[in-house]
């Protein structure tokens, strides 16, 4: 290329010198001429390749940039793509995080204290209201997160102003608000109270327990808007969800504390009320052992002189006089017997009585008491069977076990029909080995059921035909439970309406006792 | 030797207790120690530092909120973090200057001044500050420190994030809280630094000479508004969206790359506002006449950038006592949380499993560049991943 400018511009010398050289130097002139006009064409010739070179490389280099277009555009569309996935996925692990904060221990009110800062960024907003309704349009804020108490009061006035707030409580769906699709002048002024381009409002109305209003909002891109409100959605399902069973917990919570409270409340009143009673039976207790005490000496004397009188002591009676003293000793042995039996029970209650533990042979025992019995089961013509089962010994205080079965005996005659049977057993306990129980069976009339939780209770006496005959003070049985009870021991009746009734006696069979 | 505490309890008090604790129980007390806070600008920044102070009575302190913070296992949030140095050898003295924005000169002065004056040793190993994130008059604030420690001072930098609030970040000094300030340390005795920064972007556009600029703005790109180039390869409605919302991840993805005088590296820089009259506000300052392209990025790229920058640091401090990590807020928010801890765990791969690692999330890098052509000139990069590896 230099020697074709060299050439040109000895062409244009020699041009130059022409009309100053003579021939031969003008031909040589001429053909320098003619040379360099032949280079001249020559570098044209370059001139317009590299022109249409450059031309070309302009072209390429400007489809590259359109490729770069392209590529930019495929980009950005990745981008939308991979945003909306990572907001998704990172408000899914907000929600599993919010999930597990949110527990079902704590009170339905203190929930919404529990949108936090860290809790509103995980979801991707950076502003964030989270309130309890109070009334009709009051809302409490209970959670702030970038904004404060006067703008959060000034937002709540707007909704309710505006009638939005009504409107909000009335849709299922969150309301999405955005900066970008020209919102109404409320929605304008929302925005700007919360200072973010996009806010979404909803509803928090679980089926049990405070319902309330949740607004988040944020900056930046508008891209994943519809992701938000799905978020919004589901989390406020997921807040309503849980206050709903966190009410229904503190409901049953609260039912059950109140069930425990009435249960030590009862049972302190029981308590009281079963220290009222001991005191008052000691009271009683005490009370009839003096009175006892006190009647036991003059009657005495009046039995004493009754017996006098009528045995003619002080001379001769006349029959109805004899027949009316034979009243009033019958009727002092009764008072004294009456009185007795109060006394042992009130000095059983009270723990002056100390029973023996002695082994009683069960021959002597039997023999004592068929002593005594045998007359009145003859007269009755009573079938009497002892079954020992190879029992030969029981323990305890012999005079008094022998006046609970004495008793026991006693009304099982008393009950029994003529020619009928009583059954005597003694057996040692199927369940515990150390307890012996005795039976007295009867085939009499039976007792009624409503009278069988009644028998052992003091001054109790059944209204049936056979015991109204028999004058009775009613504390028989009363002192044979107490009598077993200081023994340790255990009393219980069976009784079936005509076929007779079982009085049962479980006292301790103190080691030794064989077979 | 170095130890990392963390804490992201709620209070500030126990977050920040728990946090220096944590790291003074790994970190011997016997000998000079330097704590290095970074913390989510979510705490009550007062009562947060002045529960690490309490912790670490007398212990000088410096450190930045942060727009994420970085530990061993990759990016937290909302987080309190304490880097505590032991050292024999090497030696520290802190500095800070307030009004970074309304004379950037006089406080990058200051900030290097109050450093320096009490320095004991002759070597200095070098200078690392934390200023406010949301100033951009950085070239100002790098010559008036280079007026006090001379051009030849290796600094390193990272500007102080607030949770992309873009409200205030704060800059923290003893036991003070500052905002719009800066705050340095000045480190000295047996010791380097090793620095490596990259960013993972490539050009993708016509390069266009600026044609019009002021400061952070950028007026004109080939005398036509600089918005034009967003229009021309985004499209009219993608711009106006970026328009409306601001910081997105469309203007994020693609910033723009000012290409240095004679050297091959792109400094980056992101539109924060586009401008109703077309043009545009830049994370950092942009020259007249200088060339831009817009810049294009991948997650391999990314990874890619962070590794570059790991091996870069070690160079320098093959066996250091501690590596700081100062990422881009913009790659977090651009590429997820996911692609960061690949990120942190490639600085891992290189660095090895013995060296602490510690960061946080910032809103600019600035470091010494090692292209030669830019002469060791500090450059302020925004979109960037900076890996400063402390040690012998």
């Amino acid at each position: 290329m230099q020697h074709l400018w060299s050439l040109l511009i000895v062409g244009i010398v020699s041009t130059l010198a022409m009309p100053f050289i003579d021939w031969p130097w003008r031909g040589v002139a001429l053909f320098l001429i003619l040379g360099s006009l032949g280079g001249l064409a020559l570098l044209l010739s370059s001139f317009h390749r590299q022109i249409a070179e450059l031309d070309r490389l302009r072209a390429a280099y400007n489809q590259l940039d359109l490729q770069a277009k392209l590529v930019i555009k495929t980009d950005i569309e990745l981008h939308r793509t991979q945003e909306e996935l990572d907001r998704r996925l990172a408000s899914l692990l907000a929600l599993h995080t919010l999930g597990r904060q949110l527990q079902l221990s704590e009170r339905p009110d203190q929930l919404f204290s529990k949108l936090d800062v860290q809790t509103v960024a995980n979801f991707g907003f950076s502003k964030g209201l989270l309130g309890i309704c109070t009334g009709s349009e009051a809302v409490e804020w209970r959670s702030l997160v970038g904004l404060n108490e006067p703008i959060a009061d000034r937002i709540h006035k707007l909704l309710v102003g505006s009638g939005l707030y009504a409107k909000l409580m009335e849709r299922r769906d969150p309301l999405l608000i955005q900066a970008s699709v020209a919102p109404d002048a409320t929605q304008r002024q929302l925005l700007q109270l919360l200072d973010v381009p996009m806010a979404v409002l909803a509803r928090i109305t679980p089926a049990a327990g405070p319902s309330g209003l949740l607004v988040l909002g944020r900056a930046g891109s508008a891209i994943t808007a519809k992701a938000d409100e799905e978020l919004v959605a589901i989390l406020s399902n997921q807040l309503s969800a849980t206050i709903a069973n966190s009410a229904l917990y503190e409901s049953a919570w609260n039912a059950q504390q109140e069930l425990e409270r009435k249960v030590q409340q009862r049972t302190h009143e029981l308590a009281d009320a079963n220290e009222e009673l001991i005191r008052l039976n000691k009271a009683k207790s005490n009370f009839v052992s003096a009175v006892s005490h006190e009647l036991r000496t003059p009657l005495a004397a009046i039995k004493g002189y009754a017996s006098l009188l009528n045995n003619g002591q002080f001379g001769e009676l006349l029959p109805p006089q004899k027949e009316r003293l034979g009243k009033i000793e019958k009727h002092s042995d009764l008072l004294t017997q009456f009185i007795n039996n109060l006394l042992d029970i009130a000095r059983i209650e009270s723990g002056r009585v100390t029973m023996e533990r002695r082994a009683i042979s069960l021959d002597e025992f039997l023999m004592t008491l068929q002593d005594i019995i045998r007359p009145q089961m003859d007269a009755k013509h009573i079938n009497y069977i002892v079954e020992r089962n190879g029992l030969t010994h029981i323990f305890g205080d012999s005079q008094h076990l022998h006046r609970v079965f004495m008793n026991l005996m006693s009304n099982a005659i008393k009950y029994t029909p003529e020619n009928g049977e009583i059954r005597f057993g003694f057996a040692r306990d199927k369940t515990d080995k150390d307890k012996i129980t005795m039976s007295i069976a009867d085939n009499g009339c039976g007792i009624p059921p409503d009278d069988l939780p009644k028998l052992f209770q003091e001054f109790y006496r059944s209204a049936d035909p056979i015991n109204q005959q028999v004058r009775g003070t009613g504390l028989g049985l009363a002192l044979v439970k107490r009598i077993v009870e200081a023994h340790q021991g255990k009393i219980w009746v069976t009784s079936e309406r005509g076929k007779g009734s079982t009085f049962f006696v479980s006292l301790p069979a103190d080691g030794g006792v064989t077979a | 030797m170095a130890a990392v505490g963390s804490s992201s309890a709620a209070d500030p008090t126990r977050a920040g207790k728990e946090a220096a604790l944590a790291a003074a129980s790994k970190c011997a007390a016997g000998e000079p120690r330097l704590a290095i806070v970074f913390a989510s600008s979510w705490f009550d920044q007062t009562t947060l530092v002045k529960a690490i102070s309490e912790v670490l009575e007398g212990v000088p302190l410096v450190g930045a909120s942060t727009s994420g913070e970085i530990l061993e296992s990759g990016p937290v949030s909302h987080t309190c973090l304490v880097v505590l140095l032991a050292s024999k050898t090497m030696r520290w003295t802190t500095g800070f200057a307030e009004k970074l924005d309304q004379a950037p000169r006089k406080a990058g002065q200051q900030v290097a001044y109050m450093a320096s004056k009490s320095f004991p040793l002759p070597q200095r190993i070098g200078f690392l500050f934390f200023g406010d994130g949301l100033s951009v008059r950085y070239s100002e604030v790098l010559s008036g420190i280079q007026e006090v420690l001379g051009t030849n001072s290796i600094m390193v930098g990272a500007m102080a994030g607030d949770d992309q609030r873009f409200s205030h970040t704060y800059q923290y000094h003893g036991g003070q809280v500052i905002t719009g300030g800066i705050v340095g340390v000045l480190f000295g005795g047996q010791g380097s630094f090793g620095i490596g920064i990259e960013h993972g972007f490539a050009p993708i556009s016509k390069p266009r000479r600026v044609t019009r600029s002021s400061a952070n703005k950028l007026i004109e790109l080939d005398r036509k508004p600089a918005a034009s180039v967003y229009e021309e390869y985004l499209g009219a409605d993608v711009l106006s969206r970026m328009r409306l919302e601001g910081v997105t991840r469309q203007s994020l993805a693609y910033p723009l790359g000012i290409q240095a005088e004679g050297s091959n590296q792109f400094l980056l820089r992101n539109v924060v506002a586009f401008k109703d009259d077309g043009s545009l506000s830049c994370s950092g300052e942009v020259i007249e006449g200088s060339w831009m392209q817009l810049m294009i990025s991948s997650r391999s790229l990314g990874q890619e950038a962070a590794r570059r920058a790991a091996q870069k640091a070690i160079q320098t401090v093959p066996k250091p006592a501690c590596v700081l990590v100062f990422s881009s807020f913009a790659r977090m928010k651009l590429q997820g949380p996911a692609a960061m801890a690949a990120e942190v765990a490639a600085i891992r791969q290189v660095i090895g499993r013995e060296t602490p690692i510690a960061g946080f999330y910032s809103y600019a890098e600035q470091a010494s560049s090692d292209d030669a052509a830019l002469q060791n000139r500090v450059a302020m990069q925004t979109g960037s991943v900076l890996v400063l590896a402390i040690g012998p």
